[in-house]
Protein backbone atom coordinates (compact mmCIF):
# COMPACT_ATOMS: atom_id res chain seq x y z
CA UNK A 1 0.00 0.00 0.00
CA UNK A 2 1.71 3.46 -1.24
CA UNK A 3 2.02 5.93 1.68
CA UNK A 4 -0.84 8.48 1.29
CA UNK A 5 0.43 11.85 -0.33
CA UNK A 6 -0.06 15.00 2.61
CA UNK A 7 0.35 17.74 -0.24
CA UNK A 8 -1.99 18.80 -2.86
CA UNK A 9 -0.98 16.96 -5.74
CA UNK A 10 -0.20 18.38 -8.99
CA UNK A 11 -3.27 18.17 -11.52
CA UNK A 12 -2.25 20.63 -14.25
CA UNK A 13 -1.09 19.65 -17.38
CA UNK A 14 -0.07 21.40 -20.77
CA UNK A 15 -1.93 20.41 -24.02
CA UNK A 16 -0.64 20.91 -26.95
CA UNK A 17 0.51 24.53 -25.47
CA UNK A 18 -2.71 24.79 -23.66
CA UNK A 19 -2.11 25.47 -19.81
CA UNK A 20 -4.94 23.48 -17.73
CA UNK A 21 -4.80 23.86 -14.25
CA UNK A 22 -6.56 20.55 -14.19
CA UNK A 23 -7.19 17.53 -16.86
CA UNK A 24 -10.88 17.73 -16.71
CA UNK A 25 -12.82 19.48 -19.42
CA UNK A 26 -16.28 19.59 -20.73
CA UNK A 27 -17.11 17.65 -23.56
CA UNK A 28 -18.42 19.80 -26.49
CA UNK A 29 -22.40 19.60 -26.65
CA UNK A 30 -22.83 18.95 -22.77
CA UNK A 31 -22.32 22.05 -21.27
CA UNK A 32 -23.43 24.72 -23.23
CA UNK A 33 -21.41 27.66 -23.66
CA UNK A 34 -20.59 27.89 -19.77
CA UNK A 35 -23.46 30.36 -18.90
CA UNK A 36 -25.99 27.24 -18.28
CA UNK A 37 -24.19 25.87 -15.27
CA UNK A 38 -23.56 29.42 -14.08
CA UNK A 39 -25.58 28.35 -10.78
CA UNK A 40 -23.91 25.21 -10.39
CA UNK A 41 -19.93 25.12 -10.98
CA UNK A 42 -17.52 27.71 -10.14
CA UNK A 43 -15.92 27.51 -13.85
CA UNK A 44 -12.51 28.69 -12.41
CA UNK A 45 -12.06 25.32 -11.11
CA UNK A 46 -12.41 23.32 -14.65
CA UNK A 47 -9.21 22.39 -16.25
CA UNK A 48 -11.04 24.08 -19.46
CA UNK A 49 -14.49 24.57 -21.51
CA UNK A 50 -15.05 22.84 -24.86
CA UNK A 51 -18.22 24.94 -25.87
CA UNK A 52 -21.20 23.36 -27.92
CA UNK A 53 -20.15 23.36 -31.50
CA UNK A 54 -20.47 26.51 -33.57
CA UNK A 55 -20.55 26.88 -37.05
CA UNK A 56 -20.63 29.75 -39.69
CA UNK A 57 -24.40 30.19 -39.77
CA UNK A 58 -26.85 29.83 -36.84
CA UNK A 59 -28.48 26.20 -36.60
CA UNK A 60 -32.08 25.22 -35.92
CA UNK A 61 -31.60 21.92 -34.99
CA UNK A 62 -33.28 18.29 -35.58
CA UNK A 63 -37.20 18.11 -34.69
CA UNK A 64 -38.27 16.47 -31.39
CA UNK A 65 -37.83 13.53 -30.00
CA UNK A 66 -34.18 14.54 -29.71
CA UNK A 67 -33.55 12.18 -26.22
CA UNK A 68 -34.16 8.86 -25.90
CA UNK A 69 -32.54 7.07 -22.68
CA UNK A 70 -30.57 3.58 -23.37
CA UNK A 71 -29.01 1.20 -20.88
CA UNK A 72 -26.53 2.95 -18.73
CA UNK A 73 -26.64 5.66 -21.80
CA UNK A 74 -28.83 7.75 -24.25
CA UNK A 75 -29.08 8.42 -27.50
CA UNK A 76 -29.46 11.77 -28.77
CA UNK A 77 -29.85 13.62 -31.97
CA UNK A 78 -29.80 17.79 -31.28
CA UNK A 79 -28.94 18.64 -34.97
CA UNK A 80 -26.03 20.43 -33.95
CA UNK A 81 -28.03 23.81 -33.39
CA UNK A 82 -26.38 26.57 -32.46
CA UNK A 83 -26.68 30.34 -33.20
CA UNK A 84 -23.59 30.82 -35.54
CA UNK A 85 -19.88 31.63 -35.37
CA UNK A 86 -20.58 35.48 -34.88
CA UNK A 87 -23.69 35.40 -32.03
CA UNK A 88 -20.64 33.08 -30.56
CA UNK A 89 -18.39 35.57 -30.52
CA UNK A 90 -20.61 38.58 -29.49
CA UNK A 91 -22.90 37.10 -26.62
CA UNK A 92 -21.28 33.75 -25.47
CA UNK A 93 -17.77 34.63 -25.29
CA UNK A 94 -17.73 37.80 -23.50
CA UNK A 95 -19.01 34.99 -20.27
CA UNK A 96 -16.64 32.57 -20.83
CA UNK A 97 -13.73 35.25 -20.78
CA UNK A 98 -14.11 36.31 -17.14
CA UNK A 99 -13.24 32.95 -15.60
CA UNK A 100 -9.25 31.68 -15.54
CA UNK A 101 -10.10 28.87 -17.48
CA UNK A 102 -9.25 27.37 -20.79
CA UNK A 103 -11.86 27.82 -23.28
CA UNK A 104 -11.74 25.28 -26.29
CA UNK A 105 -14.33 26.05 -29.32
CA UNK A 106 -15.60 23.09 -31.11
CA UNK A 107 -16.38 23.69 -35.13
CA UNK A 108 -18.10 22.43 -37.36
CA UNK A 109 -19.51 22.30 -40.91
CA UNK A 110 -21.09 20.88 -43.61
CA UNK A 111 -18.71 21.93 -46.62
CA UNK A 112 -14.48 22.15 -46.36
CA UNK A 113 -15.03 26.05 -46.99
CA UNK A 114 -17.62 26.35 -43.89
CA UNK A 115 -15.33 24.70 -41.80
CA UNK A 116 -12.14 27.25 -42.91
CA UNK A 117 -14.67 29.76 -42.82
CA UNK A 118 -15.36 29.44 -39.31
CA UNK A 119 -12.05 28.90 -38.32
CA UNK A 120 -10.68 31.80 -39.40
CA UNK A 121 -13.46 33.92 -37.78
CA UNK A 122 -12.40 32.71 -34.36
CA UNK A 123 -8.22 33.01 -35.34
CA UNK A 124 -7.13 35.36 -33.06
CA UNK A 125 -10.56 36.27 -31.28
CA UNK A 126 -9.34 37.19 -27.56
CA UNK A 127 -10.39 34.10 -24.88
CA UNK A 128 -9.76 31.16 -27.34
CA UNK A 129 -7.23 28.94 -26.06
CA UNK A 130 -7.72 26.04 -28.86
CA UNK A 131 -10.34 25.08 -31.64
CA UNK A 132 -11.66 21.14 -31.32
CA UNK A 133 -12.53 20.28 -34.95
CA UNK A 134 -15.41 17.63 -35.05
CA UNK A 135 -14.97 15.61 -37.72
CA UNK A 136 -17.48 13.31 -36.19
CA UNK A 137 -21.37 14.33 -35.75
CA UNK A 138 -23.24 11.30 -36.32
CA UNK A 139 -26.38 13.63 -36.41
CA UNK A 140 -25.72 15.83 -39.41
CA UNK A 141 -26.48 14.34 -42.88
CA UNK A 142 -24.33 16.22 -44.89
CA UNK A 143 -20.23 16.56 -44.64
CA UNK A 144 -19.75 15.75 -41.03
CA UNK A 145 -20.24 12.44 -41.33
CA UNK A 146 -17.97 11.91 -44.59
CA UNK A 147 -15.16 13.89 -43.21
CA UNK A 148 -14.78 11.63 -40.46
CA UNK A 149 -15.01 8.60 -41.99
CA UNK A 150 -13.24 9.10 -44.53
CA UNK A 151 -8.90 9.22 -44.11
CA UNK A 152 -8.40 11.30 -47.37
CA UNK A 153 -11.23 13.48 -46.50
CA UNK A 154 -10.48 14.14 -42.95
CA UNK A 155 -6.81 14.60 -43.78
CA UNK A 156 -7.89 17.24 -46.59
CA UNK A 157 -10.31 18.96 -44.54
CA UNK A 158 -7.77 18.86 -41.18
CA UNK A 159 -4.96 20.29 -43.49
CA UNK A 160 -7.49 23.07 -44.92
CA UNK A 161 -8.15 24.13 -41.41
CA UNK A 162 -4.43 23.84 -40.15
CA UNK A 163 -3.68 26.75 -43.11
CA UNK A 164 -6.61 28.81 -41.57
CA UNK A 165 -5.27 29.54 -37.87
CA UNK A 166 -2.91 29.83 -35.72
CA UNK A 167 -4.40 28.44 -32.59
CA UNK A 168 -3.69 25.21 -31.87
CA UNK A 169 -6.21 22.73 -33.39
CA UNK A 170 -7.69 19.51 -31.51
CA UNK A 171 -9.03 16.76 -34.18
CA UNK A 172 -12.41 15.57 -32.20
CA UNK A 173 -12.16 12.07 -33.92
CA UNK A 174 -15.07 9.39 -34.74
CA UNK A 175 -15.40 6.18 -33.20
CA UNK A 176 -17.53 4.68 -36.21
CA UNK A 177 -14.91 3.67 -37.86
CA UNK A 178 -12.67 0.40 -38.45
CA UNK A 179 -9.60 1.73 -37.45
CA UNK A 180 -9.27 4.84 -35.17
CA UNK A 181 -5.34 5.01 -35.80
CA UNK A 182 -5.83 5.61 -39.63
CA UNK A 183 -7.61 8.85 -38.32
CA UNK A 184 -5.21 9.85 -35.45
CA UNK A 185 -2.33 9.48 -38.23
CA UNK A 186 -4.58 11.60 -40.63
CA UNK A 187 -4.43 14.26 -37.70
CA UNK A 188 -1.34 14.18 -37.32
CA UNK A 189 0.02 14.63 -40.85
CA UNK A 190 -2.36 17.16 -41.77
CA UNK A 191 -0.78 19.19 -38.13
CA UNK A 192 -3.07 18.60 -35.82
CA UNK A 193 -2.18 19.50 -32.07
CA UNK A 194 -3.95 17.41 -30.16
CA UNK A 195 -6.61 14.26 -30.74
CA UNK A 196 -10.14 14.32 -28.76
CA UNK A 197 -11.72 10.82 -28.51
CA UNK A 198 -14.62 9.40 -28.78
CA UNK A 199 -17.14 11.70 -30.08
CA UNK A 200 -20.59 9.60 -29.73
CA UNK A 201 -21.42 5.89 -30.91
CA UNK A 202 -23.79 6.01 -33.88
CA UNK A 203 -27.26 4.26 -32.66
CA UNK A 204 -30.77 3.34 -33.11
CA UNK A 205 -33.92 2.31 -31.02
CA UNK A 206 -37.10 1.72 -32.04
CA UNK A 207 -40.80 1.86 -30.17
CA UNK A 208 -41.73 -2.26 -31.53
CA UNK A 209 -45.43 -1.40 -30.16
CA UNK A 210 -45.48 1.77 -32.86
CA UNK A 211 -42.85 0.30 -35.03
CA UNK A 212 -41.14 3.47 -35.66
CA UNK A 213 -37.87 5.46 -34.74
CA UNK A 214 -37.70 6.89 -31.05
CA UNK A 215 -35.64 9.85 -32.37
CA UNK A 216 -37.14 11.56 -34.76
CA UNK A 217 -33.92 11.70 -36.60
CA UNK A 218 -33.82 7.76 -36.46
CA UNK A 219 -30.70 7.54 -35.96
CA UNK A 220 -28.53 8.83 -32.99
CA UNK A 221 -25.53 9.48 -30.82
CA UNK A 222 -24.54 7.02 -27.96
CA UNK A 223 -23.29 8.18 -25.04
CA UNK A 224 -22.74 7.82 -21.17
CA UNK A 225 -21.13 4.94 -19.54
CA UNK A 226 -22.39 2.47 -22.03
CA UNK A 227 -20.01 3.47 -24.01
CA UNK A 228 -16.59 4.05 -22.14
CA UNK A 229 -14.92 0.91 -23.07
CA UNK A 230 -14.87 1.37 -26.02
CA UNK A 231 -13.54 5.20 -25.67
CA UNK A 232 -10.97 3.39 -23.46
CA UNK A 233 -9.92 1.31 -26.16
CA UNK A 234 -9.70 3.97 -28.61
CA UNK A 235 -7.26 5.82 -26.42
CA UNK A 236 -5.19 3.30 -25.66
CA UNK A 237 -5.19 2.36 -29.31
CA UNK A 238 -4.22 5.61 -30.36
CA UNK A 239 -1.91 6.67 -27.79
CA UNK A 240 0.55 3.90 -28.93
CA UNK A 241 0.37 4.57 -32.51
CA UNK A 242 0.78 8.77 -32.80
CA UNK A 243 2.54 11.29 -30.22
CA UNK A 244 -0.26 13.98 -30.30
CA UNK A 245 -1.88 14.25 -26.93
CA UNK A 246 -5.37 13.33 -26.46
CA UNK A 247 -8.10 14.09 -24.74
CA UNK A 248 -9.93 11.10 -23.60
CA UNK A 249 -14.37 11.12 -23.39
CA UNK A 250 -16.75 8.62 -23.08
CA UNK A 251 -19.04 7.62 -20.01
CA UNK A 252 -16.49 9.32 -17.41
CA UNK A 253 -18.88 9.57 -14.11
CA UNK A 254 -16.01 9.66 -11.37
CA UNK A 255 -12.40 10.55 -10.84
CA UNK A 256 -11.31 6.57 -11.17
CA UNK A 257 -12.96 6.37 -14.73
CA UNK A 258 -11.07 9.60 -15.91
CA UNK A 259 -8.14 7.93 -14.48
CA UNK A 260 -8.95 4.88 -16.95
CA UNK A 261 -8.53 7.20 -19.69
CA UNK A 262 -5.40 8.88 -18.46
CA UNK A 263 -3.76 5.47 -17.80
CA UNK A 264 -5.06 4.65 -21.56
CA UNK A 265 -2.85 7.47 -22.81
CA UNK A 266 -5.16 10.74 -22.50
CA UNK A 267 -3.56 13.81 -21.71
CA UNK A 268 -6.88 15.39 -20.80
CA UNK A 269 -9.97 13.88 -19.98
CA UNK A 270 -13.54 15.73 -20.77
CA UNK A 271 -16.65 14.86 -19.14
CA UNK A 272 -19.67 14.79 -20.97
CA UNK A 273 -23.29 13.15 -20.13
CA UNK A 274 -22.45 13.13 -16.92
CA UNK A 275 -22.98 16.89 -16.36
CA UNK A 276 -26.55 16.22 -17.77
CA UNK A 277 -27.13 14.14 -14.49
CA UNK A 278 -25.63 15.83 -12.19
CA UNK A 279 -24.36 19.34 -13.15
CA UNK A 280 -21.45 19.58 -10.82
CA UNK A 281 -20.07 16.53 -12.30
CA UNK A 282 -16.92 18.04 -13.54
CA UNK A 283 -16.00 19.00 -10.33
CA UNK A 284 -16.61 15.70 -8.52
CA UNK A 285 -14.23 14.09 -11.11
CA UNK A 286 -11.97 16.94 -10.39
CA UNK A 287 -12.37 16.22 -6.82
CA UNK A 288 -11.91 12.34 -7.49
CA UNK A 289 -9.15 12.77 -9.24
CA UNK A 290 -7.02 14.24 -6.62
CA UNK A 291 -8.37 11.34 -3.86
CA UNK A 292 -6.80 8.98 -5.95
CA UNK A 293 -3.66 10.51 -5.92
CA UNK A 294 -3.40 10.70 -2.92
CA UNK A 295 -4.18 7.73 -1.84
CA UNK A 296 -1.71 6.08 -4.71
CA UNK A 297 0.88 8.87 -2.95
CA UNK A 298 1.57 10.03 -5.93
CA UNK A 299 2.23 14.16 -6.56
CA UNK A 300 1.87 14.39 -9.89
CA UNK A 301 -0.74 13.55 -12.63
CA UNK A 302 1.15 12.66 -15.53
CA UNK A 303 3.01 10.20 -14.32
CA UNK A 304 0.31 8.36 -15.20
CA UNK A 305 -0.38 9.40 -18.14
CA UNK A 306 -0.44 6.22 -20.64
CA UNK A 307 1.14 4.07 -17.76
CA UNK A 308 -1.07 1.19 -17.77
CA UNK A 309 0.65 -1.49 -18.18
CA UNK A 310 -0.31 -3.50 -20.80
CA UNK B 1 -47.99 5.50 -1.62
CA UNK B 2 -50.88 4.99 -3.53
CA UNK B 3 -52.85 7.99 -4.47
CA UNK B 4 -56.02 6.07 -6.26
CA UNK B 5 -56.68 5.74 -9.99
CA UNK B 6 -53.41 4.51 -10.67
CA UNK B 7 -51.60 7.01 -8.90
CA UNK B 8 -48.70 7.62 -6.46
CA UNK B 9 -47.76 10.50 -4.27
CA UNK B 10 -44.65 11.24 -2.98
CA UNK B 11 -43.64 14.04 -0.53
CA UNK B 12 -40.38 15.70 -0.65
CA UNK B 13 -38.94 17.30 1.90
CA UNK B 14 -37.22 20.54 0.40
CA UNK B 15 -37.21 23.28 1.71
CA UNK B 16 -35.13 25.65 -0.83
CA UNK B 17 -36.96 24.79 -3.71
CA UNK B 18 -40.36 24.73 -2.11
CA UNK B 19 -39.56 28.33 -0.84
CA UNK B 20 -39.43 29.61 -4.49
CA UNK B 21 -41.94 26.79 -6.10
CA UNK B 22 -44.73 28.62 -8.63
CA UNK B 23 -47.30 26.09 -10.45
CA UNK B 24 -46.09 25.18 -13.62
CA UNK B 25 -42.38 24.14 -12.57
CA UNK B 26 -41.16 20.79 -12.22
CA UNK B 27 -38.18 18.92 -10.92
CA UNK B 28 -35.62 16.59 -11.97
CA UNK B 29 -35.99 13.25 -10.08
CA UNK B 30 -33.02 10.77 -9.67
CA UNK B 31 -34.37 7.29 -8.13
CA UNK B 32 -31.17 5.53 -7.89
CA UNK B 33 -27.41 6.60 -7.86
CA UNK B 34 -26.71 3.49 -10.24
CA UNK B 35 -26.13 4.01 -13.67
CA UNK B 36 -29.27 2.72 -15.16
CA UNK B 37 -31.69 3.73 -15.64
CA UNK B 38 -29.00 6.85 -16.38
CA UNK B 39 -31.47 10.07 -16.35
CA UNK B 40 -33.53 12.05 -13.76
CA UNK B 41 -36.89 12.05 -14.37
CA UNK B 42 -39.05 15.29 -14.86
CA UNK B 43 -42.01 15.56 -12.65
CA UNK B 44 -44.45 18.62 -12.11
CA UNK B 45 -45.21 20.07 -8.85
CA UNK B 46 -48.36 19.39 -7.63
CA UNK B 47 -48.37 21.41 -3.97
CA UNK B 48 -46.68 21.96 -1.95
CA UNK B 49 -47.82 20.26 1.52
CA UNK B 50 -45.81 22.69 4.04
CA UNK B 51 -43.48 25.23 3.70
CA UNK B 52 -40.61 22.72 3.29
CA UNK B 53 -41.74 20.02 1.21
CA UNK B 54 -42.92 19.17 -2.47
CA UNK B 55 -46.17 16.74 -3.11
CA UNK B 56 -45.37 14.99 -6.98
CA UNK B 57 -48.19 13.05 -7.57
CA UNK B 58 -47.28 10.68 -10.49
CA UNK B 59 -47.85 7.37 -12.41
CA UNK B 60 -46.11 4.09 -13.34
CA UNK B 61 -45.22 5.15 -17.07
CA UNK B 62 -41.47 3.30 -17.14
CA UNK B 63 -38.69 2.19 -14.99
CA UNK B 64 -37.96 5.09 -13.51
CA UNK B 65 -41.52 5.90 -11.85
CA UNK B 66 -41.53 2.16 -11.05
CA UNK B 67 -38.29 2.59 -9.01
CA UNK B 68 -39.86 5.61 -7.78
CA UNK B 69 -42.64 3.83 -6.16
CA UNK B 70 -40.44 1.77 -4.42
CA UNK B 71 -38.77 4.56 -2.56
CA UNK B 72 -39.38 4.27 1.07
CA UNK B 73 -40.11 7.08 3.63
CA UNK B 74 -36.80 8.74 4.81
CA UNK B 75 -34.80 7.90 2.27
CA UNK B 76 -32.53 10.53 0.14
CA UNK B 77 -33.12 11.01 -3.35
CA UNK B 78 -31.41 13.56 -5.76
CA UNK B 79 -33.22 16.58 -6.65
CA UNK B 80 -32.94 19.56 -8.83
CA UNK B 81 -35.44 22.24 -9.13
CA UNK B 82 -37.88 24.20 -9.14
CA UNK B 83 -36.87 23.84 -13.15
CA UNK B 84 -38.08 26.37 -15.97
CA UNK B 85 -41.15 28.28 -15.95
CA UNK B 86 -44.19 28.52 -14.36
CA UNK B 87 -47.90 30.08 -15.32
CA UNK B 88 -48.05 34.05 -15.22
CA UNK B 89 -49.98 34.34 -12.17
CA UNK B 90 -53.63 35.56 -13.25
CA UNK B 91 -54.43 39.12 -12.17
CA UNK B 92 -57.54 39.42 -10.02
CA UNK B 93 -59.63 41.31 -13.13
CA UNK B 94 -59.72 37.76 -14.59
CA UNK B 95 -61.35 34.29 -14.38
CA UNK B 96 -58.81 31.63 -14.51
CA UNK B 97 -59.97 28.61 -16.65
CA UNK B 98 -57.83 25.68 -16.07
CA UNK B 99 -58.77 22.75 -18.77
CA UNK B 100 -57.24 19.46 -17.86
CA UNK B 101 -56.90 16.26 -20.03
CA UNK B 102 -56.00 12.81 -19.00
CA UNK B 103 -53.19 13.24 -16.15
CA UNK B 104 -52.15 16.76 -16.98
CA UNK B 105 -53.61 17.52 -13.48
CA UNK B 106 -50.72 18.24 -11.07
CA UNK B 107 -49.23 21.61 -12.79
CA UNK B 108 -52.91 23.08 -13.04
CA UNK B 109 -53.93 21.58 -9.03
CA UNK B 110 -50.82 23.65 -7.77
CA UNK B 111 -51.77 26.52 -9.69
CA UNK B 112 -55.72 26.02 -8.35
CA UNK B 113 -54.30 26.54 -4.84
CA UNK B 114 -53.29 29.97 -5.49
CA UNK B 115 -56.18 31.56 -7.47
CA UNK B 116 -58.52 33.21 -4.47
CA UNK B 117 -61.52 30.37 -5.17
CA UNK B 118 -61.91 32.08 -8.56
CA UNK B 119 -61.22 29.18 -10.97
CA UNK B 120 -63.38 27.69 -13.54
CA UNK B 121 -61.96 23.97 -14.01
CA UNK B 122 -62.71 21.72 -16.72
CA UNK B 123 -61.56 18.03 -16.33
CA UNK B 124 -61.31 15.38 -19.22
CA UNK B 125 -60.43 11.68 -19.31
CA UNK B 126 -61.02 8.94 -21.38
CA UNK B 127 -62.76 7.61 -18.39
CA UNK B 128 -63.89 7.40 -14.65
CA UNK B 129 -60.72 5.50 -14.27
CA UNK B 130 -58.35 7.84 -16.29
CA UNK B 131 -59.56 10.58 -14.28
CA UNK B 132 -57.34 12.62 -11.38
CA UNK B 133 -57.77 10.37 -7.57
CA UNK B 134 -60.74 11.01 -5.59
CA UNK B 135 -58.65 13.65 -3.18
CA UNK B 136 -57.23 15.97 -6.26
CA UNK B 137 -61.24 15.76 -7.72
CA UNK B 138 -61.91 17.29 -4.14
CA UNK B 139 -59.51 19.77 -3.59
CA UNK B 140 -60.33 21.42 -7.21
CA UNK B 141 -63.66 21.42 -5.67
CA UNK B 142 -62.26 22.82 -2.80
CA UNK B 143 -59.98 25.60 -4.01
CA UNK B 144 -62.20 26.25 -7.45
CA UNK B 145 -65.44 28.38 -8.17
CA UNK B 146 -66.70 25.11 -10.69
CA UNK B 147 -65.56 22.01 -11.56
CA UNK B 148 -66.68 20.05 -14.66
CA UNK B 149 -65.73 16.62 -15.41
CA UNK B 150 -65.99 14.94 -19.01
CA UNK B 151 -65.43 11.54 -19.90
CA UNK B 152 -64.77 9.66 -23.66
CA UNK B 153 -67.38 6.92 -22.57
CA UNK B 154 -69.67 8.87 -20.10
CA UNK B 155 -68.84 6.95 -17.35
CA UNK B 156 -68.26 10.34 -15.01
CA UNK B 157 -69.54 13.75 -15.72
CA UNK B 158 -70.60 14.77 -19.12
CA UNK B 159 -70.37 12.15 -22.05
CA UNK B 160 -67.72 14.19 -23.96
CA UNK B 161 -64.21 16.31 -24.24
CA UNK B 162 -62.78 18.41 -22.38
CA UNK B 163 -63.37 20.90 -25.45
CA UNK B 164 -66.36 20.11 -25.65
CA UNK B 165 -67.18 21.05 -22.08
CA UNK B 166 -64.76 24.44 -22.25
CA UNK B 167 -66.27 25.39 -25.63
CA UNK B 168 -70.57 25.37 -24.39
CA UNK B 169 -69.20 27.25 -20.58
CA UNK B 170 -67.62 30.04 -23.43
CA UNK B 171 -70.46 30.12 -25.34
CA UNK B 172 -72.65 30.88 -22.51
CA UNK B 173 -70.70 33.39 -20.79
CA UNK B 174 -71.56 37.02 -19.75
CA UNK B 175 -69.97 39.94 -21.55
CA UNK B 176 -67.59 41.70 -19.92
CA UNK B 177 -66.11 38.98 -18.33
CA UNK B 178 -62.56 37.79 -19.45
CA UNK B 179 -60.66 34.65 -18.96
CA UNK B 180 -57.67 33.50 -19.20
CA UNK B 181 -57.40 29.39 -20.27
CA UNK B 182 -54.75 27.16 -18.69
CA UNK B 183 -54.17 24.04 -20.20
CA UNK B 184 -52.08 21.08 -19.49
CA UNK B 185 -53.03 17.62 -20.95
CA UNK B 186 -52.12 15.27 -24.60
CA UNK B 187 -50.48 17.39 -27.56
CA UNK B 188 -53.81 17.51 -29.47
CA UNK B 189 -56.09 18.82 -26.64
CA UNK B 190 -53.33 21.53 -26.28
CA UNK B 191 -53.73 22.23 -29.88
CA UNK B 192 -57.25 21.61 -29.52
CA UNK B 193 -57.60 24.75 -26.66
CA UNK B 194 -55.03 26.80 -28.20
CA UNK B 195 -57.16 27.17 -31.71
CA UNK B 196 -60.56 27.51 -29.10
CA UNK B 197 -58.53 30.47 -27.05
CA UNK B 198 -57.76 32.23 -31.00
CA UNK B 199 -61.38 31.83 -31.78
CA UNK B 200 -62.31 33.75 -28.63
CA UNK B 201 -59.79 35.93 -28.65
CA UNK B 202 -58.45 34.38 -25.02
CA UNK B 203 -55.09 34.72 -24.00
CA UNK B 204 -53.95 30.71 -23.12
CA UNK B 205 -50.84 29.08 -21.52
CA UNK B 206 -49.75 25.45 -22.21
CA UNK B 207 -47.65 23.64 -20.11
CA UNK B 208 -45.82 21.42 -22.84
CA UNK B 209 -43.45 18.05 -22.30
CA UNK B 210 -40.67 16.69 -24.51
CA UNK B 211 -37.89 14.18 -23.38
CA UNK B 212 -35.53 15.75 -21.64
CA UNK B 213 -32.13 14.95 -20.55
CA UNK B 214 -30.71 17.53 -17.95
CA UNK B 215 -34.03 19.58 -17.00
CA UNK B 216 -31.65 23.00 -17.22
CA UNK B 217 -31.39 24.44 -20.88
CA UNK B 218 -28.40 21.97 -21.62
CA UNK B 219 -28.89 19.09 -23.42
CA UNK B 220 -31.30 21.11 -26.07
CA UNK B 221 -33.02 17.62 -26.28
CA UNK B 222 -36.29 18.91 -25.28
CA UNK B 223 -37.31 21.29 -28.08
CA UNK B 224 -40.77 22.32 -28.76
CA UNK B 225 -41.37 24.44 -32.38
CA UNK B 226 -41.93 27.84 -32.66
CA UNK B 227 -44.37 29.50 -34.96
CA UNK B 228 -42.22 31.76 -37.17
CA UNK B 229 -39.53 29.04 -37.04
CA UNK B 230 -36.49 28.00 -34.08
CA UNK B 231 -37.36 25.84 -31.05
CA UNK B 232 -37.42 26.68 -27.68
CA UNK B 233 -36.53 24.61 -24.51
CA UNK B 234 -39.43 23.26 -22.46
CA UNK B 235 -37.33 23.16 -19.36
CA UNK B 236 -35.43 26.57 -20.10
CA UNK B 237 -37.74 29.10 -21.86
CA UNK B 238 -40.73 26.30 -20.81
CA UNK B 239 -42.58 24.15 -19.76
CA UNK B 240 -45.47 26.86 -19.78
CA UNK B 241 -45.42 28.74 -23.06
CA UNK B 242 -48.36 31.07 -24.60
CA UNK B 243 -50.21 29.11 -26.45
CA UNK B 244 -49.69 31.32 -29.84
CA UNK B 245 -45.85 31.04 -29.48
CA UNK B 246 -45.92 27.44 -30.62
CA UNK B 247 -46.10 25.63 -34.15
CA UNK B 248 -48.77 23.18 -33.28
CA UNK B 249 -47.93 21.93 -36.93
CA UNK B 250 -48.18 18.14 -37.15
CA UNK B 251 -50.65 17.73 -33.77
CA UNK B 252 -54.17 18.33 -35.17
CA UNK B 253 -56.34 19.77 -32.67
CA UNK B 254 -58.61 17.76 -35.15
CA UNK B 255 -57.71 14.22 -33.99
CA UNK B 256 -58.26 14.97 -30.11
CA UNK B 257 -60.84 12.73 -28.90
CA UNK B 258 -60.27 10.18 -32.37
CA UNK B 259 -57.44 8.63 -30.75
CA UNK B 260 -56.67 8.98 -27.32
CA UNK B 261 -53.38 9.61 -26.10
CA UNK B 262 -52.42 8.83 -22.32
CA UNK B 263 -50.43 11.79 -20.97
CA UNK B 264 -47.19 10.74 -18.89
CA UNK B 265 -43.64 11.67 -17.75
CA UNK B 266 -41.94 12.20 -21.42
CA UNK B 267 -38.74 11.15 -20.13
CA UNK B 268 -40.80 7.54 -19.98
CA UNK B 269 -42.59 4.94 -22.16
Amino acid sequence: MPAKLKIKPNLSVDFAGIKLKNPVLTASGTFGYGEEYAEFVDLNRLGGVIVKGVSLKAIQGNPPPRIWETPSGMLNAIGLENPGVDVFIERKLPYLRQFDTAVIVNVFGYSLEEYVGVVERLDGVLGVSGLEVNISCPNVKAGGIMFGTNVKAAYELLSAVRRATRLPIIAKLSPNVTDITEFACAARDAGCDGISLINTLLGMAIDVRCRRPRLANCTGGLSGPAIRPVAVRMVWQTARSVQLPIIGMGGIMTGEDAIEFILAGASAVAVGTANFIDPRATLNVIEGIETFLREQGLDDIKSLIGAVMA
Amino acid sequence: MPAGRGYHRIVLKAPEAAAVAVPGQFVMLRVTEDMDPLLARPLGISSLPSKSSIEILYRVAGRGTALLTRAEAGQTLSLLGPLGKGFPQPDKTVTPVLVIGGSGFPPLHFLSLRTNNRAQVFIGARNKENLPPISILKSFRDHALNVSIATEDGSSGRKGLSTDILKAFLKKREQNTRFVLYACGPPAMLAAVSRIAEDHSITCYVTTEERMACGFGACMGCSVPMKGGGYKRVCKEGPVFNSREIEWGSVKSSEFGVRSEEFGVRSEE
